[in-house]
């Protein structure tokens, strides 16, 4: 799970709030990727991380996430296959840097690090419980947020059944040494994760059936969301921004396509 | 009138060869508490299912006669609707938490949320619920992270607050320890005081029937007694055993540790969990060619702890194990396995083979048997527990009872010196515990050792002839039965209770 607990600004916005910000950066983003817009977007969205007390987690993610991502941009787009014509900084032998190169790298790359961080800063300062009940709110259908949640579970589960399966095989003399050895024993380690992953999801049905999950009638949740009339108009906001952003951009292409 | 009415109830599953239940006539009252007793496999938990509606809408098959719960009819009732008349709490714990909340907390209120009570009477219900449970000190914990007894627990609280009229429990304390298990016995007596009614299907005979109003005996699902205790045990105690517990009398192994060395030394070893508290503090003992012993101890006592260290799955923080003489830290698990053979409570973890049969060649082709020794081993270990019938079925054919008794067997087949069982009664039948006995006391007299996890008094002081006890980490007690002094009765009386016998 992604969520980092806190009490700042960010933490304490409704989670459509969020999302309907971060939607309108990543549009705008990707509609109109200007240097001057992407580097205002990207400072606003660190500054942002900076005020909810989550950029020392923010930070390593985006470098594992996006710097392989982002250098092997630089290395395609701005030596091995630069755009035609395009001016060269550097030559070394065959391989030429370009000016032009360099800039699509950048754009596109600027455009990755905001789509981003901007969804990751909502997923870290956002239960993600909040976060589907927020759904909820606007018509998620209650078994797709379920499904949703367990999913999130799902892995840490695993993990913990995987170790308990090495432990039981270990147990029975199987040998998780190396190479071939490593190979032989996956059946023994496979086989009970996927039965035992498989016979949990009729138990796990009965249980919710069982504690009313399809009861008829109104259901009510545990979790209350923060909601003002100020964080309503500005979702309302948000969205007319993005209907903007885009019908801008549709004008500007029929006027000069 | 009756709150269950049971008329002429007859189920088949789809595509089964025989009925589950047959002609089941059976009234409960409001506020009755009724015990289900009855061999694996004799149609207990389809009782319970079925009263809680999933029959025939989940649980597909041919039905016959009538079943009203609480004025519903419920086998044409959604089981959405069934829910709110019934809590239904099965067998395994782990597999009923609902997989989408965070904490323990959320997980109790998760049912209450689904029947749409405002969040003030949620925070109510659920506080009450995990006080009554007393795991009111685990609400902020993920239901992922609680031991199997706190599990069970939680599944428990997660009905009970739902205030269901009708509470159906299956197995409710195969993973309790036996104060836990005393503490929810106290619990179901007031709630059936306060008018629920209560149904419990458990193997643990003298708890569930000295808990119960009345006793009901199912066999091939017919009710073969429906009145006292003693109506019921004996109408159990008569049936034929199906499959004699004929016992082998062929030992292929010779004991390789003749009576000088034992076969594990733990010396002054300490555990300490990643989170940083002392799950072992300072556990001295050993165990010799030819004992029975029994490790008891409450829930998060440390036994699972102390067992993972026996075959070096887990090294100690300090001090040191030894296995056949080898420190653990310096052979491989694989390595200790040829001595120590650990047979895990969860049998899923374990069971992967397409026939009994072939699961049980796996352990000794892991000790590079020859294919004629594991031919033997694997025929041994099969008689030994009544399995020889069952050797070409799949394993996950088999109801979870034989199923575990296969488990047990694929670890015997290796013929370690030492076989240490967790918790290895938790579902079984009666038929199935008196098995588990003869194979100790058929192990002592080959000079074979094993140990036994359990919370079940009555099967340690059946099955082992010592007694180990673990208390917050500690070696509270370690004596035979035989010799216990006033102290240690007291001692044991203390921590863990005393058997009956």
């Amino acid at each position: 799970m992604i969520y980092l607990p806190g009490s700042g600004i960010l933490h304490r916005l409704h989670p459509l709030t969020k999302l309907a910000a971060a939607l309108l950066i990543v549009v705008a983003a990707s509609m109109f990727p200007s240097p001057p817009l992407l580097l205002g977007a990207l400072a606003l969205l660190l500054l942002l991380a900076l005020a909810a007390g989550v950029a020392r987690r923010l930070l390593p993610i985006m470098v594992s996430m996006f710097l392989p991502l982002i250098a092997s941009l630089f290395l395609i787009q701005g030596v091995l296959f630069p755009p035609a014509n395009a001016t060269t900084l550097v030559a070394l032998g065959p391989v030429r840097l370009t000016i032009e190169g360099l800039a699509f790298a950048g754009l596109i790359a600027g455009r990755l690090l905001v789509t981003g961080i901007a969804l990751l800063l909502t997923l870290l300062t956002t239960h993600p419980a909040d976060l589907v009940v927020g759904l909820g709110s606007i018509g998620l259908p209650r078994s797709a947020g379920y499904v949703l949640l367990v999913a999130l579970q799902l892995v840490p589960d695993m993990v913990a059944r995987a170790g308990a399966i090495l432990e039981a095989q270990q147990s029975r003399g199987l040998e998780v040494g190396r190479g071939l050895a490593r190979l032989r024993a996956l059946p023994a380690l496979v086989g009970p994760l996927l039965v035992g992953a498989l016979s949990d999801v009729e138990e796990r049905a009965m249980a919710i059936e069982a504690r009313g999950f399809l009861s008829p009638g109104p259901k009510t949740s545990l979790r209350t969301l923060q909601d003002d009339a100020v964080q309503r108009a500005a979702r309302l906001l948000f969205v007319l921004g993005v209907v903007a952003v885009v019908v801008l951009r549709v004008w500007m292409l029929r006027a000069n396509p | 009138m009756s709150i269950i009415q049971l008329r002429n109830l007859a189920f088949t599953y789809q595509d089964a060869p025989q009925p589950a239940l047959r002609d089941v006539t059976v009234q409960i009252e409001r506020g009755e508490l009724l015990a289900l007793i009855g061999r694996a496999g004799a149609g207990k938990t389809t009782f319970c299912t079925l009263l809680a509606g999933f029959m025939p809408q989940f649980f597909s098959g041919q039905l016959q006669g009538s079943a009203f719960v609480d004025g519903l009819d419920v086998l044409a009732t959604p089981i959405g609707q069934v829910a709110r008349s019934v809590g239904l709490v099965s067998a395994n714990p782990a597999a009923q938490i609902s997989g989408a909340r965070f904490t323990v907390f959320e997980e109790i209120a998760f049912g209450l949320e689904n029947i749409g009570l405002p969040p003030a009477e949620i925070v109510e219900r659920v506080t009450w619920a995990l006080g009554a449970l007393d795991i009111a000190e685990l609400r902020e914990r993920s239901p992922y992270a609680l031991s199997g007894g706190q599990q069970q627990r939680l599944a428990i609280a997660a009905a009970l607050a739902l205030r269901p009229p009708v509470l159906v429990l299956d197995e409710p304390i195969a993973q309790l320890d036996p104060r836990a298990a005393r503490e929810l016995a106290q619990l179901l007596r007031s709630l059936a005081a306060g008018g629920t009614t209560i149904v419990i299907a458990e193997h643990r005979l003298k708890w569930v029937t000295a808990l119960a109003d009345r006793t009901l005996a199912l066999e091939r699902g017919r009710v073969i007694a429906n009145g006292t205790p003693a109506e019921a045990l004996a109408a159990l105690a008569a049936l034929p055993a199906p499959q004699p517990a004929r016992l082998a009398a062929v030992q292929t192994q010779p004991n390789p540790f003749p009576a000088l060395q034992p076969i594990v030394q733990a010396e002054a070893i300490s555990y300490r969990y990643p989170s940083g508290v002392a799950a072992l503090q300072d556990i001295t003992f050993s165990v010799s060619a030819g004992e029975r012993i029994a490790m008891l101890g409450r829930n998060g006592a440390g036994k699972s702890t102390l067992v993972r260290h026996l075959n070096g799955l887990l090294p100690p923080a300090s001090g040191r194990v030894l296995v056949a003489g080898n420190d653990t830290r310096r052979t491989s698990v694989a390595g200790c396995a040829r001595h120590v053979g650990l047979v895990f409570q969860d049998v899923r973890n374990q069971l992967f083979a397409r026939s009994v049969r072939e699961e049980l060649r796996f352990g000794p082709r892991m000790l590079r048997r020859s294919a004629a020794e594991v031919e033997l081993l694997v025929d041994s270990a099969l008689d030994t527990l009544g399995l020889r019938e069952l050797a070409g079925e799949h394993p996950y054919d088999l109801p979870p009872a034989t199923r575990r008794l296969v488990a047990i067997a694929a670890v015997l087949a290796m013929a370690p010196p030492l076989l240490v069982l967790d918790e290895p009664t938790s579902g079984l039948d009666t038929l199935g515990v008196t098995r588990l006995i003869e194979l100790c006391l058929q192990r002592a007299s080959q000079g074979v050792s094993t140990l036994l996890v359990t919370h079940d008094l009555d099967f340690a002081r059946q099955a082992a002839a010592r007694v180990i006890v673990l208390d917050q980490g500690r070696l509270a007690l370690d004596s035979s039965w035989d010799t216990l002094d006033a102290n240690e009765r007291a001692q044991l009386a203390a921590t863990v209770g005393l058997p009956v016998g």
